[in-house]
């Protein structure tokens, strides 16, 4: 189940390097860094087309030189160049190749510091791509040794949501690391126009607060009876007027990732990032997995057979 | 065993008040953020846009050019009543609305009666403004495309119509806006009052070029009694003005702040109403508001001869009525959702939908329920009860400030009423003086609807109430 990087050919890379670090260490398992480029097109008059080549590929080769010395001392990679006709494609085929079980990227340089921001790959990527994606946060990075420590299952009330759950205590308990299941409530404050005081709102969360709490511990006692559960469960509600808020509410470690579901409204076998999950990836300060609900499901009965 | 006396005044403990608003997630104290200001124009947006809009071609043929008379006497009372209210907001720590402070404080069977007239001063005020709104639409299609909806489809059916369908259209719109937990921000609201000040204001400017003192020849042809009925009519247009009351736990000083804010609010609005109100009787003469629909933007036309002021103005009464028709319906499933809470309804109008975090079945039950209202019935009879429905209200939280100053003299209160006793006695004269002098009809459907709410309380709610099965209550709130 190798990890393939997406490595973006600028100051981006050692995001998306140290998650793929990240990620791999935790999991024991290879890690191919690509960059691509452009595939070449018919020959043409002139040399012009050749001469921009030759360059993209010195640029490519240039970058992988640079990644390669940000690897840790005793850490080994796959170096590669891939040619497509966009990055996405190029990525995927290269995780292809190598029977890929995870790819990572970087955001992009339009977010914010120490959050998720979406470029145009990773946009592109968490609407189609088969394998679960893993996002860093702007400007991440990680000691050479860490590994995940937490993962934090976000846990919406919808169909498939317990699937999620159990497949990622799977993982969680293989890398060794605890799990947390995270519901989130953003609701705006009561406007006061309407003269019923300020806690109206409050009660009606209330009521979904300990609803979710019943459905969380449902699903917790099903992680407790898997054969290979994680060492430590818990769970958390983050409240908010908005997802930002609700996100910092529940607090966040170094070594925490939050695994994030596909929307059931996409495609079985593709990661499909709901409008919901969107806010919450875009909030997250720590890493994101997004999983597409096929490998969800092969995930949680991988963790369900002793 | 508990006689029916002892369990219909049994009082909700606040301690198990506070549970239920939760204070396990940092809810418990809110930041006293709320200045004078920003307070005041809380008040402010509440309350313009509920009535002004369309209450003087019911008010103006009841009291004749007095109607000014009448915005006086019903901003007065509505002044009392909003002063009294703040006194018992204040004596219970956790905010809610008069039905919760009648239950915390009055007993059980009074605050079933409150939520009665809550019930109409929320759920058919709210039907009330939707048709209002749809008249102004119409206008505003009038005048921009020349088309309008065809009565039968536009019009109660004692208006000559079928069922009013751009009103089901308004509340269908608004249910599920509140479905999927839409809400209005501040800013929202500072916005809202800047359009309603706006177009009110143009309403006034532009209308005074229709001045005609001789309207004002036969000032008060119906006496004292049409200028009191009147005033029951226009009550409507100050409701909302009671949001500032329910403020008290995010007001910064509120010993100062509320009774300045009440003020303020209810000075700005007086005058800002009084003034649309001298302009519009000026305008035209008595005999020419009777059934006129989108009145203040016809009475713009009629002025000025052509049809771009009141096209304005119609837009921004489209909007603000809008907001005020999301807020009220927004208002009335929190207090279904509290009573249901409290077991007096069923279980039902209590549940929150786990996606959308929103009590999804009680919003429809009332958006069903207002749109048939808003459908079926006429705007006259629908404001006349809710304006009966506040008045109610208002009277029973200004007679529960004086009980609660006899049987727990001693609560700590956030505010306390200035001139007790004065105060609220004049406030609860005031209320019977303006509901005696509403139609008869109105009072008759008003004590069955009464009738019907409290026959609910003793066959089901006094049976499912969860002090039934919570234990022991609090002998007192001290």
């Amino acid at each position: 189940m190798t990890v393939v990087i997406g490595l973006p050919r600028d100051e981006r890379a050692s995001a998306a390097m140290a998650l793929g670090g990240l990620l791999a260490r935790s999991l024991g398992e290879d890690m191919v860094v690509c960059t691509v480029i452009p595939e070449q097109w018919p020959p043409g008059f002139g040399r012009v087309d050749a001469e921009y080549h030759e360059f993209m590929e010195q640029d490519a080769a240039d970058a992988l030189e640079r990644a390669r010395a940000l690897l840790p001392a005793g850490a080994d990679a796959t170096f590669e160049v891939a040619r497509a006709r966009s990055t996405s494609v190029g990525l995927l085929g290269v995780a292809q190749r190598h029977g890929a079980g995870l790819l990572a990227l970087g955001s992009s340089t339009a977010g914010v510091l120490g959050r998720v921001a979406f470029g145009s790959v990773a946009e592109r990527l968490l609407h189609s791509s088969p394998l679960p994606v893993a996002l860093a946060p702007r400007g991440f990075r990680a000691r050479p040794d860490a590994t995940v420590s937490e993962v934090t299952a976000a846990f919406a009330a919808s169909e498939g949501a317990e699937e999620l759950v159990v497949a990622v205590a799977g993982v969680a308990a293989r890398v060794g690391a605890t799990l947390r299941i995270a519901s989130f409530a953003v609701r705006p404050r009561t406007p006061l126009t309407a003269g019923i005081g300020s806690r109206a709102e409050d009660s009606v969360l209330n009521v979904w607060s300990a609803d979710v709490a019943r459905a969380q511990e449902k699903v917790l006692a099903e992680v407790s009876r898997l054969p290979h559960a994680p060492a430590a469960v818990s769970r958390v509600i983050g409240h908010g007027t908005d997802w930002a808020e609700a996100l910092e509410d529940i607090g966040w470690d170094d070594g925490s990732i939050l695994a994030v579901g596909s929307s059931p409204a996409g495609p079985l076998e593709r990661v499909f990032l709901g409008s919901r999950s969107s806010k919450i990836v875009r909030q997250s300060p720590v890493p994101v997995v997004v999983l597409p609900r096929g490998a969800t499901h092969d995930l949680a009965t991988r963790a369900e057979t002793p | 065993m508990a006689t029916l006396m002892q369990q219909s005044l049994r009082r909700k403990p606040v301690t198990s008040m506070a549970e239920e608003t939760g204070t396990d997630h940092g809810g418990g104290q809110l930041a006293r953020s709320i200045g004078l200001f920003q307070l005041s124009m809380i008040g402010v947006g509440a309350t313009i846009g509920t009535g002004i809009f369309f209450v003087m071609s019911q008010a103006v043929p009841v009291a004749g050019p007095a109607v000014i008379w009448s915005f006086v006497i019903a901003g007065v009372v509505a002044g009392l009543t909003a002063v009294c209210y703040a006194e018992l907001a204040s004596a219970v720590p956790v905010s809610g609305s008069s039905y919760s402070y009648a239950y915390a404080t009055l007993g059980e069977v009074v605050a079933m009666g409150v939520a009665a007239c809550l019930l109409l001063e929320y759920g058919v005020s709210s039907a009330a403004v939707a048709v209002g709104w749809s008249e102004y639409l119409n206008e505003l299609l009038d005048n921009l495309f020349g088309v309008r909806i065809p009565d039968l489809l536009s019009q109660s059916p004692e208006g000559g119509g079928l069922i009013n369908l751009p009103a089901v259209v308004l509340v269908a719109l608004c249910a599920l806006l509140l479905i999927r937990g839409a809400s209005e921000s501040a800013a929202v609201n500072a916005v809202m009052v800047l359009i309603k000040l706006g177009v009110l204001a143009l309403f006034v400017v532009v209308g005074a070029f229709g001045w005609n003192t001789d309207n004002f020849a036969d000032f008060a042809p119906f006496g004292i009694t049409g200028i009191t009925g009147a005033a029951g009519i226009i009550f409507f247009a100050y409701i909302g003005l009671d949001a500032v009351s329910t403020g008290g736990e995010e007001v910064k000083d509120p010993r100062r702040t509320m009774p300045l804010a009440i003020l303020i609010a209810l000075t700005v609005v007086t005058t800002v109403y009084i003034l649309v109100a001298v302009v519009a009787v000026a305008a035209q003469p008595t005999s020419e508001f009777e059934g006129q629909e989108a009145g203040l933007a016809a009475i713009l036309e009629k002025v000025t001869g052509t049809s771009w002021p009141a096209s304005v103005l119609a837009a921004g009464a489209i909007i603000s009525i809008f907001s005020v028709t999301l807020v009220t319906i927004y208002g009335q499933t929190r207090i279904l959702f509290a009573i249901g809470r409290d077991g007096m309804l069923p279980r039902f109008f209590a549940t929150v939908n786990p996606r959308t975090q929103t009590p999804v079945n009680n919003t429809i039950v009332v958006a069903v329920v207002v749109a048939l209202l808003a459908g079926l019935l006429p705007i006259n009879f629908l404001a006349e009860m809710t304006s009966i429905g506040t008045l109610v209200a208002f009277l029973v939280v200004s007679v529960g400030v004086i009980i609660l100053r006899r049987t727990a003299p001693d609560l700590p209160r956030g505010f306390t009423v200035p001139g007790y006793p004065v105060t609220p006695i004049l406030s609860i004269l005031g209320c019977i003086w303006i509901i005696i002098d509403l139609r008869p009809i109105t009072i008759a459907v008003f004590l069955i609807w009464v009738a019907v709410v409290l026959v609910w309380y003793f066959t089901y709610g006094i049976r499912h109430s969860r002090l039934n099965t919570a234990g022991p209550t609090a002998k007192d709130l001290t």
